[in-house]
Parts: structure tokens; sequence; C-alpha cells
């Protein structure tokens, strides 16, 4: 029975919920006889994240959880997880924003990305407060039709949230041509390590889930939407996940055990290649 | 419904006296949803405004009163500013009516950062309230820092799209601000200060009252909401949960790290400086050290490593030393 620890990014922001979500999940899967022996801790420090076979960054504060990990050091060992070592990465809201290539409409002189999705995220969106929301959403990838997978709609929580707003062109290097763009921030380069993660850097990004007609309160100039006539609020690429809405505000934990069960299949892969 | 889920205990608190308990889930279920419950697309539902405040959770929202210190806490990690017109200290020292920022200079805040941007209307204030809501400010803190506007109503927060915070000092309080709408609750602590001593109290005062409420049965809670002066349904839940059922961060005298991360330890969800940065020697350093210390609460080797050096902290005034009259908290009914 392998253990597989799924660590939850807890800097700042809504790591607790997740970490109960998780838990739910667990017991969910481990009543349809899952093998596996999951366990979930916070993570804080750099020695917490080497010890996680999988990680979730929370909804949160973008600029805040990447000012907290650039002063505790905890940028390159992210980035390291995520790009080099190819573990399984799931954010949320914030965490989406974070593992964007490319964000816009940062804090002035821009913030800090950890990256891996080659998108482009426009980081609040939707607005202020007063334009967040509660959506039901349709998420085609739930319907799996494996046992407990189900058609109903997910309630999706938008907090100030953001969108991708363009997917970029694979790149092994940093994301040049949006460095070109007026207050557009990239992530620093992902340069392979081995076989196993130049393998990954080839993965298209996939469209997981999209939200159809909202009316954007800031039509901004630059806003280009592309493959899609919805807002873009579900995105994966290789080992990496991002959803523009919060999961972790709600007691469905349908969105967890799909990605867990994902997860479990990279954390077996991933290790069949570091033997 | 929370109960159903396990218990995230809140791995955290591990060297807690006392444990925070989860936050019950808020996707419209329980009481304290206040019959927002909807399908299809739905703005400002309880749940959208209290999903506001776990975003915040773990960090720390600092008063600011122009747009160079809201930049200032922005860059040293703030989830979010506060904007009011003075901050605590100097509304003790300078005396006079506190009100209502200048909404020009509330304006001014929201362009210049692009995080959370709160900000103050008096203690019954219905159109304070209004106008900080058509400025698009994202939170709304009913606060006893300013000069009370009512002397019985405070305002009724439902009515509004934007969320809204509100002090307490006991459970009661505390209750009576959610049943009336708010979605995020600060203890009061005793602002202007830098005492820490009575944001210490009012924690404690709300965790003893829950624990009293936990023992309880049915019949005891009717009882007990009576004393309290509080909705029964609310006060069943959060005895249910253990904790309050919307996010809590302590407020009120936290000038130094040693003091966020007292507050964390003692089970709060984030903390609000006040004139704790502004009013000490070197507010960057103070406001970056004191972010990093409520992320690491409970590690005592990076406590110690991101208090040292900062300078002269807040003179402060001793809080025993103080009238009841003198104190902002005893505002608020």
């Amino acid at each position: 029975m392998a253990q597989i620890n799924v660590g939850v990014l807890a800097l700042q922001g809504a790591f607790s919920e997740h970490i109960m979500l998780l838990r739910h999940a667990f017991a969910m899967l481990q009543a349809e006889r899952d093998d596996s022996s999951w366990i979930a801790t916070e993570v804080r420090t750099p020695e917490q994240l080497n010890a996680c076979d999988a990680l979730i960054i929370p909804g949160g504060e973008s600029t805040a959880i990447a000012l907290v990990a650039s002063r505790c050091e905890m940028l390159e060992p992210l980035r390291s997880f995520v790009k080099i070592e190819r573990r399984p990465t799931w954010g949320t809201c914030a965490g989406l924003i974070l593992l964007a290539e490319a964000a816009n409409r940062t804090k002035k002189g821009g913030q800090d990305l950890i990256g891996g999705i080659d998108v482009r995220v426009n980081r609040n969106y939707y607005g202020r407060q007063v334009e967040s929301f509660e959506a039901d959403i349709d998420l085609p990838f739930l319907k799996t039709g494996q046992p407990g997978s189900e058609t109903r709609p997910f309630r999706g929580v938008f907090i100030r949230a953001p969108v991708v707003e363009k997917i970029l062109p694979q790149v092994s290097g940093i994301q040049t041509a949006e460095q070109e763009h007026p207050e557009t921030i990239v992530a620093p380069s992902k340069a392979p390590r081995d076989s196993f993660s130049a393998s990954k850097l080839s993965a298209p990004v996939e469209v997981m889930a999209t939200l159809p007609g909202r009316t954007n309160v800031n039509d901004l100039p630059q806003r280009v939407k592309e493959e899609s006539d919805g807002d873009i609020i579900a995105v994966r690429q290789a080992n990496v996940f991002g959803t523009s809405f919060h999961p972790e505000l709600t007691v469905d934990p349908r969105i967890h055990i799909w990605w867990l069960r994902e997860v479990k299949d990279a954390v077996a892969e991933n290790r069949s290649h570091r033997i | 419904m929370a109960t159903e889920l396990p218990i995230n205990g809140s791995n955290g608190h591990s060297n807690g006296s006392i444990s925070a308990a989860s936050l019950p889930p808020v996707n419209g279920h329980g009481p304290a949803a206040n019959g927002t419950t909807a399908t299809g697309n739905s703005g400002n539902t309880f749940a959208v405004k209290a999903g506001l405040a776990r975003m915040l959770k773990g960090g720390v929202i600092m008063d600011v009163i122009n747009a160079e210190q809201a930049r200032i806490a922005e860059e040293a990690g703030a989830v979010a500013v506060m904007a009011l017109e003075r901050v605590p200290a100097d509304i003790r020292a300078q005396g006079g009516v506190a009100r209502m920022s200048d909404p020009a200079l509330i304006r001014e805040i929201c362009e210049a950062v692009t995080i959370p941007v709160m900000a103050k209307a008096r203690i019954g204030h219905f159109v304070e309230c209004q106008i900080i809501q058509a400025l698009g400010v994202d939170y709304i803190d009913e606060s006893e820092v300013l000069t009370p506007a009512d002397h019985a109503h405070h305002v009724d927060k439902h009515a509004f799209n934007t969320p809204f915070v509100c002090g307490c000092r006991n459970l009661g309080e505390a209750l009576r601000r959610i049943s009336e709408g708010a979605a995020m609750i600060r203890t009061k602590g005793e602002a202007g200060t830098g005492d820490v001593v009575e944001a210490v109290r009012h924690v404690r005062t709300v965790q003893a009252d829950i624990a009293r409420a936990k023992g309880m049965s049915e019949q005891e809670l009717y009882c007990y909401a009576k004393e309290l002066q509080c909705d029964v349904n609310l006060l069943r839940e959060t005895a249910k949960l253990g904790r309050l059922p919307v996010v809590n961060f302590a407020a009120g005298g936290v000038a130094t790290p040693a003091d966020a991360a007292l507050m964390m330890q003692l089970g709060c969800d984030g903390v609000f400086v006040g004139s704790g940065i502004f009013k000490s020697g070197d507010p960057k350093a103070r406001a970056k050290a004191i972010v990093q210390a409520t992320t690491h609460y409970n590690d005592p080797v990076v406590l110690a490593k991101v208090s040292s050096g900062l300078g002269v902290a807040m003179v402060g005034i001793n809080c025993d030393h103080m009238g009841e009259k003198e104190k902002l908290s005893t505002r608020g009914w």
C-alpha cells in the first residue's frame, strides 16, 4: 500500500478548507477500495514541500503568497517541484495565477510567478468584490463514467476571480513574446533537467472548462479570448491543473476525487522515472 | 453540512492550548447563509461575501490613510488594506469626531493597489456605507474606532452587496453582528494603544463563551441565547462548530511580529494591524516582519529571525491606565 502525501501550500489563504475537502475525498476513495494510503499536510517550508508527492496551491491573495514565498525561499523549490520534477500540482484562483507562465493586471512592479501552464491569466478579470458571484458550471472532465461520476453541475464560487485569457505557444524557455505586452509579467525559465521533464514540455494546454455568457465589466482592449466562446475557467497542461473558482468553498469533493485519481497515476509514473 | 465532514483540526495549532476548528462550508447552506441559497448565476450571496474573508485567512490587513501607505502595505505582503481618515493612535491623540475617509482618498487607494480595499464607516451610519459601496470598495468595516453615528442601531448589513466586517468583545456581540449580516468578525482589542492585552482578552472571552455553549443541551442553549442576547440558531451552529461561523481576525493593539503570532496561536484566522505599523520607527520592515510572522506563527526560530532589528515599536498606551470611557471597544451594542 503506497503512501501518497498531498501537500497544501499554507503560506496564506484558504488552505484548511482544501485539507478538509481532501480528507473527505480520501474517505470516499477508500470506500471505493482505493489501495493508496493518502495523507494531507500543510506546507510552509522547502523540507515540507520536498516530502510531498503532489501539491495544491489554494485561493488567497496571489501577491501576498508570492511575496511570502519569495522571502522564505520557497519560490525556487516550488518552481522545481512543478516544472522540473513535474509533480502533480493544482492551483485554485490565486493558485492558478501563480501557476500561469504569464499574467497581467498585477500590482505595480508585477509579482513573482511559479509558472507551469502556458497561458496568460488576467488576474482580477471579473472585477472587484461586488462583481464576485456563484454560478452552476459544467465540468466535462467529471463525466468519466466511473463510479460516483455524476452529471449535475458544479457550484462554482468566483471571488475576485481570474480567467485564462490566452493560450500561449509552447516554448522551452520563458514566454518572451508575452514580455513585449505592456503590464504583463512572465515566469522564469522551465528548462527541463532530464528526459522525463523534457517529455512533459510537449504536452498541450487543455481547456477543461469554460463559463459561457458572462459579460466582463472591465472590458480591457488587450483581452483576447481564444479557442472558446466562453471564459476559460479550468486548464491543464501535463502535471499542472488550474481552476479560477474555489471548490474549497463548497462541500462538493468531486473535483478533488477526480484530481486525486490523476495524482495516483502521475505518482506511479513519476516514481518509476526516479528509480 | 459541516458535521458530516472530517474535522480538520487546523493542524497549524499543534502546540495550541486552544485549537481552532474548521469553518463551516459556505456554499449557501446553514443558518449563516441567510437563506440566500440559489441556483443559476447569483452575485452577492452570503457564500460570496464570507468567501472573500476566507481568502484573507493567514494574512495581515493593514490600516492606511493614503495611497502611499497602501503601496507600502501591498509590497509588504498585506492581503488587504483598510482605508481610514486617521490611524487610531491619532484619533485617540487628536480627539474630535472621526468619520469615514474622504472618498477621493479611498478612490486613490483603490487605484494604487490590486489587493482588496476595505474602508471604515461609523457604527449605524448606513449612508457612509452606501457611499463606500458606490466607490467599489471590497469590504466595509462598521467600526467602533470611528465616532458612532447611532446610539442603538447598527447598519442592516444584509441590505448591501458589499460584505461587512464588524468588531466584537464577546460571543453575543459577534453573533448579533453576524445576524445583522456581517460576513467577517474581528475581535476589537483596544485600537491605537499598541497594547495587545485587550485583543487577547476579547479572543479568550469569545472562546470561553463558545466552550460553554459546546457543553450545553438544547434547553440550555435557549437560555444562554437570552443571556448573550443573540439568535439561538446562530448560537447552536457556533456550538456545533466549536468556533465562530465566519472568519475571525484579531485587531486592536497588535504592534509586533510576536503579537501577531500570539493572536494566531490563540486561534485567530488572521490579524488587522492599525497604528502598529505606520506609528513605528521603520514601517516597511515592521510590516514585512508581521506578515512573515503571521504565516510562520508556530515557528519560534522564524519568529526570532523576523523580529530582529525592526527599530522602535510604537510607543503605545498601557490599557490598564485607561478609563472605561477612553476605551473605543465599549462602543457598539
